[in-house]
């Protein structure tokens, strides 16, 4: 346990780590970069002389303008509706004591264990009965639904975590319950909300399979959608790939680094108590 | 964030989706077809294709939508069960979609519809047919021959003279081949589907043939016949002549192996041809039939359609939907098929110009057998390829023998076809 | 408490509440239930037919679907334990790293977690590249280094598959655990560290004796949340080994097999509602059994606290 004594032990750790994570990303970025043709006889050479050619191709070819709108209209509608509903219901099951509370705690988890392909056909039926087959609005509801048992078990934690005093102090001021949440505790619970954004959007951007089938119309197609014809298409063509990659990954990283402070923060808070 | 900005956002985002949803309901005179595919790779073509029939055809336009393969089936069978499918559909052959047929969710086409079906042989049109009902439910465009592929610049380099007529002939000149520092069959284990690719193409000279395949689909021989075996083993004797490290080389892999001019052969169908000229536009490309098990016995070309245009039996545009289908029938679109993507139309009147192609469909006609499992059982399951595809990866690395294997695949075909029914 | 603030506590309840409660039931609730219902009739392709009570599982336990399920429930069971194992214990080792440094520790905190943002498309990819037998770089660093005889067909042998497919299960998701966990060594007071150093303990017993009981509760959020994710793993596999877990059923997953009697498959043809529809029913019986039996333990640690 002398180990445990040394920072260079933990920095030798942390760098090796570093370097298993960001050598793949450095490959992908590199080939993105090169002309497809000598990718397969020389997979290690450097982009000495860009190729930008790739990127123009995935950009102009596969219409991704419209997809990336797409899937950021998805996302952010995903994500708005997640943060309204697992704030209410966060806060009411992190906050009050009532007859049933944990027994609605307890369904709300059991969403947890449901994958939307489990139920992939009578979702299909039931949102073309509702009128909300091949439209965004319809895919939000169902990424919304499959996010929120997460998130208000992450949220409700939050809540639970904070003094009572802070409730009862707003109260004696005359504030409401509304406004008792709105004003003091969700500035408090930025930082869960951080991390809700980021556990959700997540699966929702990256998902292809339930766009693939609840969504017809091309005009609708979102990104990784998008991708996963693209590639089919290029199968043999190795740097436009790559791009393509490189590409569908981008938005992510960067709400993720705009984020990051925060999610840290809120991870930070001791909220991960459960 | 704080709360009003948030509902601001709210609002922008909520206005900007119902900015952009209406786009598709702005009603047009004109027709808008929608097809379905799962030939990502021939994107290029269909549009091009679709571009012509719309010159003749003013009023009416065709969106031609591609799908990962992989996804394709869970696709179209969702959209169909919920009456929202596309009104062309391409289609997959025998049991890929005779679910779908039997359900009703395509148009019955006849020959007064569809003049074209009358030019296609029975065999072909099987292809696209009920499986209950033995309606015509779509229109094949393709047949796939398989067969070997060899590089003739390595054979010669190689010393390999004359062409195998017989197995102990092939294996032989893939040990020349071995010999002269090349690979042998670009060939590998990675993907299940090509490997009983393979073995449809060797294995139906050691069953024999057709005669078998009837007999199979009359309940009148099983799986576990010797000769069925023998065609099995046959698989597993390749696997010395596959490239190193073959259980682990993916489809494309191997296919580019092949491709590069690394290996000399590559055993399977017409259609890995157009991949093989996209990869190495130089490439020569010769075929012959696979070798026969013995010198009394025959050989054969695996044969099936590949595919079909169906028409959804909901579709609004039923006019203009025939009127499409027509067009794919048309002599010009399957001389284009030929051409440009080098498959094997089905209609016998299409003039094929690529000498490798026209060399496989020489042989076809005159040497053309079934592929046993596509044709014959794939349409409940546990299908015979469910089966098959992992059995094969198991049986070239030695983890199943050849009798166990025949014996799997009987189980599993005789728990729910009827003619095999309590046979082992 | 005043029966006013009662009064308006309950209509809040019902205002925040039930708008979450009403989205989950119908879009989650419904159709699994539905779903569910499925396995108790036969299936002509898509078409529903006649109840058949518990014949879909019957066939569901006999060959050839036995033993795909019970290969499938095996590797799924491989992955829970040995995702738990190492990820877990290299999660923790990150985080307790990120505990003790100050430089390079933002960088770190971006790096660690970068996999995990990365669509599984892009992962998947990505690995099947760098993995490729014949020009994939990892082989060719293997070889480089002079040890040919390991450079395998990481993805394409039965006996590496499942190993490979875990290990970039790993490369991607470690980040996870380790955030959770420095979250929660962040939230533990340092004056407790600080006085049992001074009581001259050393950084052994420091985290044997305060620092991991006080990271029980972030363990165990973590346990659960990787029992759902192993006994319903399906995006990797799918990506690296098509659905019917490639090469010879080596990746196989509960998931897989649920995928491929829904939908069939495209290589190999027809699918089976009804079979698929009674492994659901199991897929969901003993991942709900786990996770409850999972949460209850959090509860009771949460009491303890």
């Amino acid at each position: 346990m002398k180990l445990l004594r040394s920072k260079i032990f933990f920095q030798g750790v942390l760098i090796i780590n570093s370097i298993m994570v960001l050598l793949p990303v450095f490959f992908l970025l590199n080939s993105s970069l090169r002309e497809s043709n000598d990718f397969a006889s020389t997979p290690f050479a450097l982009a000495r002389d860009p190729y930008w050619e790739n990127y123009s191709k995935v950009w102009s070819e596969g219409s991704f303008g419209s997809y990336f709108f797409n899937s950021l209209i998805i996302t952010g509608g995903s994500l708005i509706l997640i943060l309204i509903l697992a704030l209410g219901a966060g806060f009411v099951l992190g906050r009050y004591q009532f007859k049933g509370n944990n027994l609605i705690f307890g369904f709300i988890l059991t969403g947890m264990l449901v994958p939307a392909k489990l139920a992939i056909l009578p979702l299909f039926i039931q949102l073309k009965w509702m009128g909300l087959l091949d439209s965004r609005l319809g895919l939000i509801l169902v990424y919304t639904s499959a996010a929120l048992p997460a998130a208000v078990f992450i949220m409700s934690g939050f809540f639970r975590s904070l003094p009572n005093d802070l409730d009862n102090a707003a109260r004696i001021d005359g504030a409401s319950e509304i406004v008792l949440l709105r004003r003091v505790l969700v500035p408090l619970v930025r930082p869960g909300m951080a991390i809700v954004a980021i556990y959700s959007a997540i699966p929702i951007w990256n998902d292809f399979f339930l766009p693939l089938v609840f969504l017809q119309t091309p005009e609708k197609k979102t990104l990784m959608q998008g991708l996963t014809v693209f590639f089919g298409q290029y199968a043999s063509q190795w740097g436009v790939l790559f791009a393509g990659l490189c590409l569908a990954a981008l938005p992510l990283v960067v709400l993720y680094l705009v984020l990051s402070e925060q999610f840290i923060k809120g991870l930070t808070a001791g909220a991960v108590k459960g | 964030m704080n709360i009003k900005r948030f509902r601001g956002l709210v609002a922008a985002l909520f206005a900007a989706a119902t900015v952009v949803a209406p786009g598709a309901s702005v009603a047009s005179a004109d027709t808008e077809l929608t097809f379905w595919s799962w030939r990502t790779e021939d994107k290029a073509f269909y549009e091009s294709q679709i571009k012509l029939f719309e010159a003749k055809n003013p009023g009416i336009s065709v969106k031609f939508t591609p799908y990962l393969n992989t996804e394709y089936n869970a696709i179209v069978s969702t959209a169909l069960t919920a009456g929202k499918g596309p009104d062309i559909i391409q289609m997959r052959p025998y049991g890929g979609m005779a679910n779908l047929s039997d359900a009703g969710n395509f148009l019955a086409l006849s020959t007064s519809d569809v003049p074209a079906l009358k030019k296609l042989p029975a065999g072909i049109l099987a292809g696209a047919q009920g499986y209950k009902d033995k309606k015509q439910y779509g229109l094949p465009y393709a047949v796939s021959a398989l067969g070997v592929m060899y590089n003739p610049e390595i054979l010669d380099k190689a010393g390999v003279r004359a062409l195998p007529q017989t197995w102990s002939q092939m294996l032989a000149a893939f040990d020349k081949v071995k010999k002269a520092g090349f690979l042998p069959i670009g060939n590998a284990g990675g993907n299940g589907p090509a490997l009983e690719q393979l073995h449809a193409t060797v294995g139906p000279t050691f069953y024999g043939g057709t005669s078998f395949f009837n007999d199979v689909v009359a309940g009148k021989k099983t799986f576990t016949d010797k000769g069925y075996v023998a065609s099995l083993k046959a698989v597993a004797d390749l696997a010395k002549y596959m490239p190193a490290n073959y259980q682990g080389i993916d489809y494309n892999t191997a296919r580019g192996l092949f491709a590069n001019e690394k290996a000399a052969f590559y055993i399977g169908g017409n259609y890995e041809i157009g991949y093989f000229r996209s990869l190495n536009p130089s490439i020569t490309i010769g075929w012959f039939p696979a070798p026969k098990a013995n010198a009394g016995a025959k050989r054969y070309v695996g044969t099936w359609a590949d595919g079909a245009y169906a028409i959804n039996a909901k579709t609004a545009n039923k006019a203009a939907a025939l009127k499409f289908l027509n067009f794919l029938g048309t002599k010009d679109f399957g001389q284009a098929l030929v051409d440009e993507i080098a498959f094997i139309p089905t209609a016998p009147y299409v003039k094929i110009n690529d000498p490798a192609v026209k060399e496989i469909n020489r042989w076809r006609t005159t040497l053309g057998t079934p592929f046993l499992n596509v044709v014959g059982f794939r349409y409940e399951n546990p299908t015979s390829s469910s089966i098959l595809q992992p059995g094969f990866q198991k049986l070239i690395v030695g983890g199943t023998t050849p009798e166990q294997l025949a014996k799997d695949v009987q189980t599993a075909v005789s728990s729910w076809y009827g003619p095999q029914k309590g046979k082992s | 408490m005043s029966s006013a603030l009662r009064r308006e506590q309950n209509r809040t309840t019902g205002a925040l509440l039930i708008p979450a409660l009403l989205v989950i039931i119908i879009f989650t609730t419904i159709p699994a239930l539905t779903t569910l219902s499925y396995a108790f009739f036969a299936w002509d392709g898509f078409q529903r037919g006649s109840f058949n009570g518990l014949e879909n599982f019957q066939k569901l336990f006999a060959y050839p679907y036995s033993d795909q399920l019970f290969a499938a429930l095996k590797h799924n069971t491989i992955a829970f334990v040995v995702i738990m194992t190492f990820q877990t214990s290299l999660g923790l080792l990150f985080a307790y790293a990120m505990f003790r440094i100050k430089r390079g520790l933002r960088l770190y905190r971006v790096v660690v977690f970068l996999p995990v943002i990365f669509s599984l498309v892009v992962v998947g990819y990505l690995w099947q590249a760098l993995l490729d037998p014949f020009y994939g770089p990892v082989n060719q660093i293997i070889t480089g280094i002079g040890l040919p005889e390991f450079a395998k067909p990481w993805l394409g042998d039965t006996a590496t598959a499942l190993p490979t497919l875990m290990f970039i299960n790993l490369w991607r998701w470690v980040g996870f655990p380790a955030i959770v966990f420095l979250a929660g060594l962040n939230a533990i007071n340092t004056e407790y560290i600080e006085a049992a150093r001074i009581d001259g303990a050393s950084e052994g017993q420091i985290f044997r004796r305060i620092i991991f009981p006080l990271l029980a509760p972030s363990l165990t959020i973590i346990t659960v949340l990787t029992f759902i994710g192993a006994y319903e793993w399906f995006d990797l596999p799918f990506v690296l080994g098509g659905s019917n877990g490639s090469p010879a059923g080596a990746t196989d997953t509960l998931a897989l097999m649920f995928y491929r009697l829904s939908f069939g498959s495209i290589d190999s043809g027809a699918n089976n509602v009804g079979v698929g529809s009674a492994l659901g029913v199991l897929i969901f019986t003993l991942v709900g059994l786990g996770a409850a039996f999972g949460s209850k333990m959090l509860r009771k640690r949460e009491v303890e606290q």
